[in-house]
């Protein structure tokens, strides 16, 4: 092998090669987790799948980081160096309509994480091209994280309580488990259906929130003789909603508020009195502040529900993500190597301050380290839908692989100049002991009885 | 000594001869109409009445009300036989004073009129001098629980302490030497035939509340007021989440009324008022049914961190009518309209403070036809006067006979036989206790 030292470009085009060769082997792949979708901390076949591809790339690698996650270890050809870290997560939502959903979980991946775990191998696959590798210093940490779609929140209760997770995210929990402690900078792509005809979008920021299961506790009784004797947790549950709703003309648009919920448990059987009701619900916006705020409103509906029957509410409430914060000089490479690969009219930045209203745990690291979680088109219908579907498969994958390829380069190349100048740079939100304080701290549980 | 028989006969003469004068009394009322508490004309015509016929009325009880008694020549309960002075204020009802909206849609003008005949035939010596016991006419004001505004203003100036006519005849001692009541209400409804007998009605508490919340520029600042108006609207919402709970035989009715919905719409509405009923058949049902309402109410403050302020007023007593009495109107109702058109409704779902008075002693509240229309509607009118007031004043005499006739020995049975469920101390007390006033901070 030549010992040449190539540029920072030649380096660039040979990774964009290997990935082109290797196109349909990557499409493939994220195909093939399309078509075996699991939700979080269950994604055991997806796990495998990654385990699996890491073998064959010769990529070391730990497996069931907070159940499910992996992660890979590339040290780069020369010399140690800051870590990078390019993120793909596991999961599915559930979305039993959707045309590739799992007929018997309902598991569908309707928010394209399957392509995620594509182009994350991708970039590796790029990445691992001897003459690359040899030039870049530090290491990259190719990561499959667990359970980023903060759903089944009563099922991730019950394995926090057999001890398996403290927290409900699969970053919150990785991180709580010092798996990014040795990360420096981390990356992720997510697909977008909202793109028109821009292929990368980066910039923006993310809504905060927290998660909330609900258990409301009535008194059954035949609905149909002794209605008077019963004490109707629906009816309960119901207000609360109508409370909720009743608050939305005080949402002020700045804090970008976002509440909803659903019922995943309305009543036993028709011709009883509902005395068990169960919610989860969702508390989002812009700032951590505003997040309390909201949170503490829509206790006090949950409460007025109880209140309203005579019922009583348990209410948990759970830690969740923190909004999104881009790492500026990161998301700079980013602009700049979506521009040289796609053009200007393809790349979109967003203002800081335009929130997407979604959450994302790449929230939480992005408030510990230099973190970038840009968007790549390819996808079209509502997110989280059953019309979202991935229809160009070169703009989800192929592309954000190449990118995110091509950005570890410019970090790590000469000596990982750009990662340490970046990595010397950032001023982080919060230390890690500080961010788990501060999540532990909002985790309560707490009790209401309407009928006292 | 005269029987029974011959005793109405001659009440019937007495009423027939003076069925023209009662008749125009009765519309001389209706063109007069006088809400409760105000009943100042159709008071002073009453008081004239019980002058002409010789007994020494006193006025002025519970502002408006006048009590006449008569004695029989032995010893024996009193029974009081009650009219009702009061209007509706029904501004669109043909016979509506133009001035305030007051208008007889309930018929009120005719128990003025069917117990003044009643007065006529009873006190007549041919009749009193057979009778044994009592007779105390009283023409009570308010029982239309109507203007609570104005009726709280009379309490703050110290005038009544109860919002109701016969609640307020009660704490002034008049019921004190009473053993037997009743009176007959006017009717529209086919169902219950020309008279008719029944058994109870719900009884009720009133209920003023205020929302308060935080006024703030619904366009420009919303985020910074707190919605009175949408409070009072989950309010209403609690309260019908409640309904599948209230038992068809308790009779609960709990139906609201905006009666400030906001300032301006461009203002975050701030102070929102309500007032209710909470009515039931029993009072244990309506204590019941109160305290849900109580906690729905605060549950629409708390939905939205508003304030909400309670008045609980006492309203009226669920009526419960003695069967005795009931039998014995009856038997009278069947000789006077023919047995086929005597009616019976177990329970009424409207209220009366009858209901009170039947918590302290015997009391019936019959009907008698004569109306067409909806009751307290434009359209409730007397076609028949001749049933409404005439027959209607033979059936509280011949009742009023068979009670006291005869040494008063039904009159002391029926006394004697029913224990009081309260007696007028512990009503008072009730009463007191009921009213209330609670202030609950939703945020």
């Amino acid at each position: 092998m030549a010992t040449t030292v190539l540029t920072v470009e030649e380096l660039k085009k040979l990774a964009c090669e290997t990935i082109e060769k290797r196109k349909k082997e990557i499409v493939g792949l994220a195909q093939q987790v399309l078509a075996n979708p699991e939700a979080g901390f269950r994604e055991t076949k997806t796990a495998q799948l990654v385990a699996q591809k890491f073998q064959e790339l010769g990529i070391k690698h730990q497996g069931g980081l907070a159940l499910t996650g992996l992660k890979g270890r590339i040290p780069g050809g020369a010399g140690p160096g800051p870590t990078v870290a390019v993120i793909g997560e596991l999961d599915s939502l559930v979305v039993t309509e959707h045309p590739h959903a799992d007929p018997e979980t309902g598991a569908a991946h309707a928010c394209g994480h399957h392509c995620q775990i594509g182009m994350m191998l991708g970039a590796a696959m790029g990445l691992l091209t001897p003459e690359v590798l040899s030039q870049l210093s530090g290491e990259i940490v190719p990561f499959a994280v667990p359970a980023e779609e903060f759903i089944e929140v009563e099922q991730r209760l019950e394995m926090r309580e057999q001890g398996k997770l403290e927290f409900l995210g699969g970053k919150q929990e990785l991180i709580r488990l010092g798996e990014f402690d040795d990360v420096d900078i981390a990356m992720m792509c997510h697909t977008a259906s909202d793109m028109g005809e821009r292929k990368f979008a980066m910039g923006g920021t993310s809504n905060g929130h927290v998660v909330k299961f609900v258990r409301y506790t009535g008194v059954g009784a035949h609905a149909g003789s002794m209605p008077h004797k019963g004490v109707n947790a629906l009816n309960a549950a119901s207000f609360a909603i109508q409370a909720i709703n009743a608050l939305r003309e005080t949402h002020r648009a700045d804090d970008t508020v976002r509440i909803h919920g659903i019922m995943t448990k309305g009543g036993e059987a028709v011709s009883a009195v509902p005395s068990d009701v169960r919610l989860e619900w969702r508390v989002r916006s812009s700032t951590p502040k505003m997040v309390v705020e909201n949170s503490k409103a829509v206790d006090r509906c949950f409460r007025a529900g109880a209140l309203a029957v005579g019922a009583s509410v348990n209410i948990t409430t759970i830690p969740g993500y923190l909004p999104m914060r881009h790492d500026t000089k990161l998301q700079e490479i980013f602009r700049r190597t979506a521009v040289d690969l796609l053009g200007e009219r393809f790349t979109l930045v967003m203002p800081a301050r335009r929130n997407r209203g979604g959450s994302t745990d790449m929230g939480d690291l992005s408030h510990l380290i230099p973190a970038c979680h840009p968007y790549a088109a390819g996808a079209t219908g509502p997110g989280h839908s059953k019309e979202y579907i991935i229809t160009d498969y070169e703009s989800a994958v192929i592309v954000p692989a190449k990118i995110m390829a091509m950005v570890v380069i410019d970090l790590l190349a000469d000596g990982a100049r750009r990662a340490k100048e970046i990595k010397a740079n950032h001023r982080p939100l919060m230390t890690k002991q500080a961010y788990i304080k501060f999540q532990r701290e909002r985790a309560e549980v707490t009790d209401f009885d309407g009928a006292a | 000594m005269p029987s029974k028989e011959d005793l109405k006969r001659r009440a019937a003469e007495i009423i027939d001869s003076k069925a023209d004068e009662l008749t125009a009394l009765a519309k001389t009322i209706l063109k007069n109409p006088e809400p409760g508490f105000r009943e100042v004309k159709t008071a002073m015509l009453v008081a004239q009445q019980f002058g002409a016929l010789g007994m020494q009325p006193r006025s002025g009880l519970g502002v408006t009300g006048v009590r006449a008694d008569a004695s029989g020549t032995s010893p024996g309960p009193t029974v009081a036989v009650l009219g009702e002075l009061d209007s509706l204020i029904v501004s669109d009802h043909p016979h509506a004073n133009p001035d305030t909206g007051a208008a007889h849609a309930c018929g009120h003008h005719c128990q003025i009129a069917m117990m003044l005949g009643a007065a006529m035939a009873l006190t007549n010596s041919d009749v009193l001098t057979s009778l044994a016991g009592r007779i105390a006419f009283m023409a009570v004001p308010a029982e239309e629980y109507i203007e609570i505004e104005f009726r709280n203003g009379l309490r703050e100036q110290g005038k009544i302490e109860f919002l109701g006519g016969k609640a307020e005849f009660v704490r002034l001692g008049e019921f004190d030497d009473v053993h037997l009541a009743m009176m007959l209400h006017t009717t529209s409804n086919p169902a219950e035939k020309l008279m008719c007998i029944s058994n109870t009605n719900n009884g009720t508490v009133a209920k003023r509340i205020q929302f308060i919340g935080r006024a703030s520029h619904a366009g420009g600042a919303p985020h910074l007021g707190i919605n009175a108006l949408n409070a009072a609207m989950m309010a209403m919402t609690a309260i019908n989440f409640n309904r599948e709970t209230f038992r068809d035989e308790d009779s609960i009715r709990v139906h609201p009324i905006i009666t400030k919905g906001g300032e301006a719409v461009s203002a975050v509405p701030a102070d929102v008022r309500m007032e209710t009923f909470v009515r039931g058949r029993t009072l244990e049902a309506i204590m019941d049914a109160n305290a849900k309402v109580d906690r729905a109410l605060k549950a629409g403050a708390m939905a939205v961190g508003a304030q909400v302020k309670i008045q609980t007023i006492p309203g009226y007593m669920p009526l419960q009518q003695n069967k005795a009495m009931a039998e014995i109107f009856r038997a009278n109702a069947a000789v006077l309209v023919g047995e086929e058109n005597v009616g019976y409704v177990d329970h009424r779902g409207g209220s009366t403070d009858m209901g009170d008075i039947s918590h302290l002693m015997p009391v019936i509240h019959p009907y008698v036809g004569g109306a067409t229309g909806l009751g307290h509607g434009a359209t409730y009118v007397i076609e028949d006067y001749s049933l409404a007031v005439i027959k209607g004043a033979k059936a509280l005499a011949y009742t009023v006979i068979d009670l006291l006739a005869d040494y008063a020995s039904q009159g002391n049975n029926i006394a004697g036989d029913q224990r009081p469920d309260m007696s007028i101390p512990e009503y008072l007390k009730f009463m007191r206790d009921l009213a209330s006033e609670e202030v609950f901070d939703g945020a």
